[in-house]
């Protein structure tokens, strides 16, 4: 579904270089729920938006589906359509309600009419739990509901890959489980998904394979079991010893 | 603790100031000694006059029909062609059985007529609205391009924003009528109305940029993220938020605008101003035409500030 092969990332500006992504290979297949996790400033996130094309990178590829998104002629759109992002500041249309928030793309990009995007909207609405606020607009929503409605526009474009970035990180604590809850299940309906995040029990509990990054390179990955209980480097068990 | 009466002391102040600066005015004219002829003015806003009835062909007054307060007239031509014409009892110049020639008058109709004026007026307000909205498509056209990617595009639009910004708007008038109008033999309207068009398209191309620069990265991104083009993104995402934006700095410069048109009287297009300066003329009433010029300026500037105010309580619903 995803493969990554070799994938570099640099950023400059201001005399600093930073290799943000260094080296990063990896393959997801279909089904599969994938963590990363990693320091800020590892390159997680942008490795993830990397992955459809929100950052282009400078060497390697990354296949989707098949698709090399280094090459100049693939349409990145086309391929974006694919791949459902959520983010971790929501980036609802802030001038759109909840249910033209779920349509917009449907109509403009999938090209449905507005009846068939409507019926979609609302039935993953209700997916989501959120069914009852499709008239608000997204200032009037807790963070979240916001957050599930974000979950609701990507699936409305029934997407192979679901990736969320840190999509858990900028809400209330007391928000972080209605949208884990949201995201198990998608897991459990056999969603591919690549979720970066610093919420271990999700990790531990929902994904199939844990990837560790640092410093914008691939330092451990392997099934939960493995990562929580027995990591092979001094890097992870460092990072480890300071989250749990 | 803060009461509602304490506001009273300061709107009587406010008002003391306000009919001080008025009297102190008074005072001062009427030690020039200026003779106020207030009673001139109505008459460059409307006035009732006679307009003639004259006959299309050489013939004779066959009929003459009066009624209430008109009088028809009927003309039959050399060819005996027939035609009927009404004029004002009264008004009439004519008798039965006159003959006449083509051109002649028949008699006078009293009629309303829009003063020079109201003329004037008109003639400023389609001048900003023509300019306004070309103004309006050239900033979107040129803040796209100053934020645009391309260097080429970039390049262009940076250079217009600041010729036209570091240049005065009388010059441009001058050069738009007299050096471009006469290569491509324009007429001074379409040189007056491009002049404004052009200047404001500068200001508002920066003030597009500063709008689509204001909306948050993500805004963009989500949008992709879901598969959209670049082009649809801004249409259906970033545009309608950056115009909310940029609608009371937006509606400042169309108001701007409007004033700045007043400039356009010196190509000899006869807006508001130069309908002033035409009927002081003829009347040497200085002071109230200028001062009737500058209220009908401000009432048709503070309707459009309500008019924008109006927009952004709609837009505000979202928030």
């Amino acid at each position: 579904m995803i493969k990554a092969d070799n994938v570099v990332k640099v950023f400059s500006g201001r005399g600093v270089t930073v290799r943000a992504v260094d080296g990063v290979s990896t393959e997801v297949v279909k089904g599969e729920v994938v963590v990363i996790i990693g320091p800020s400033g590892s390159g997680k996130s942008t490795f993830l938006r990397c992955i459809n094309g929100l950052e282009t990178f400078d060497d390697g590829h990354i296949f989707i589906d098949g698709v090399d998104l280094a090459n100049r002629k693939t349409d990145m759109n086309k391929v974006r359509a694919e791949v459902g992002m959520v983010f971790q500041q929501f980036n609802l249309f802030p001038h759109k309600t909840v249910l033209e928030n779920v349509t917009l793309a449907q109509q403009v990009v999938r090209k449905r009419s507005s009846a068939e995007a409507k019926t979609k909207a609302r039935k993953l609405l209700t997916k989501v739990g959120i069914a009852e606020k499709e008239g608000e607009y997204p200032s009037r929503l807790s963070g979240g509901q916001q957050q599930r409605v974000a979950i609701a526009r990507a699936l409305a474009m029934d997407p192979k890959i679901m990736l969320f970035d840190e999509p858990t990180s900028a809400l209330d604590p007391e928000m972080v489980g209605e949208v884990l809850d949201v995201m198990k299940q998608l897991a459990r309906e056999g969603m591919t998904m690549c979720v970066v995040t610093h919420e271990m029990g999700f990790a531990r509990e929902v994904a199939d394979r844990v990837l560790f990054m640092d410093e914008g390179k691939m330092v451990e990955e392997g099934t939960p079991e493995h990562f929580f209980t027995d990591p092979t480097e001094d890097r992870t068990k460092l990072f480890l010893s300071q989250v749990l | 603790m803060k009461s509602p009466a304490s506001k009273l002391p300061w709107m009587l102040l406010l008002a003391a100031i306000l009919i001080g600066l008025a009297a102190g005015t008074w005072g001062a004219v009427a030690k020039i000694d200026y003779a106020w002829r207030w009673n001139r003015i109505p008459q460059y806003f409307f006035y009732h006059g006679e307009t003639a009835v004259k006959i299309p062909f050489d013939g004779r007054v066959d009929t003459i029909l009066p009624q209430s307060d008109k009088v028809k007239v009927g003309l039959l031509s050399e060819t005996n062609q027939r035609v009927t014409v009404t004029v004002d009892k009264g008004l009439l110049k004519a008798s039965k059985g006159d003959d006449l020639f083509e051109g002649d008058t028949v008699g006078f109709v009293r009629q309303w007529h829009m003063g020079p004026l109201m003329w004037g007026l008109w003639t400023t307000m389609w001048l900003s609205a023509a300019s306004s909205i070309m103004a309006l498509f050239i900033g979107l056209i040129t803040g796209l391009c100053r934020i645009s990617k391309n260097l080429t595009l970039r390049g262009l639009a940076v250079i217009y924003v600041e010729f036209i910004r570091g240049t005065p708007l009388l010059v441009q008038i001058f050069i738009a009528y007299f050096f471009i109008g006469t290569v491509f033999n324009l007429n001074r309207n379409v040189a007056g109305v491009g002049a404004l068009a052009i200047f404001a398209g500068a200001y508002v191309a920066e003030i597009v940029r500063a709008g689509i620069q204001s909306i948050p990265r993500g805004q963009m991104e989500a949008a992709r993220s879901l598969g959209m083009s670049v082009l649809q993104s801004m249409v259906h995402i970033i545009l309608p938020q950056a115009l909310k934006r940029i609608l009371p700095p937006l509606a400042g410069q169309f108001i701007s605008l409007i004033k700045d048109s007043s400039l356009v009287s010196v190509i000899a297009i006869t807006d508001l101003t130069k309908s002033g300066r035409e009927i002081i003329t003829s009347t040497f009433a200085t002071f109230e035409v200028w001062l009737t010029v500058a209220a009908m300026y401000l009432v048709v500037t503070s309707l459009l500030s309500q008019l924008v105010f109006y927009m952004e309580r709609r837009f505000a619903v979202s928030d």
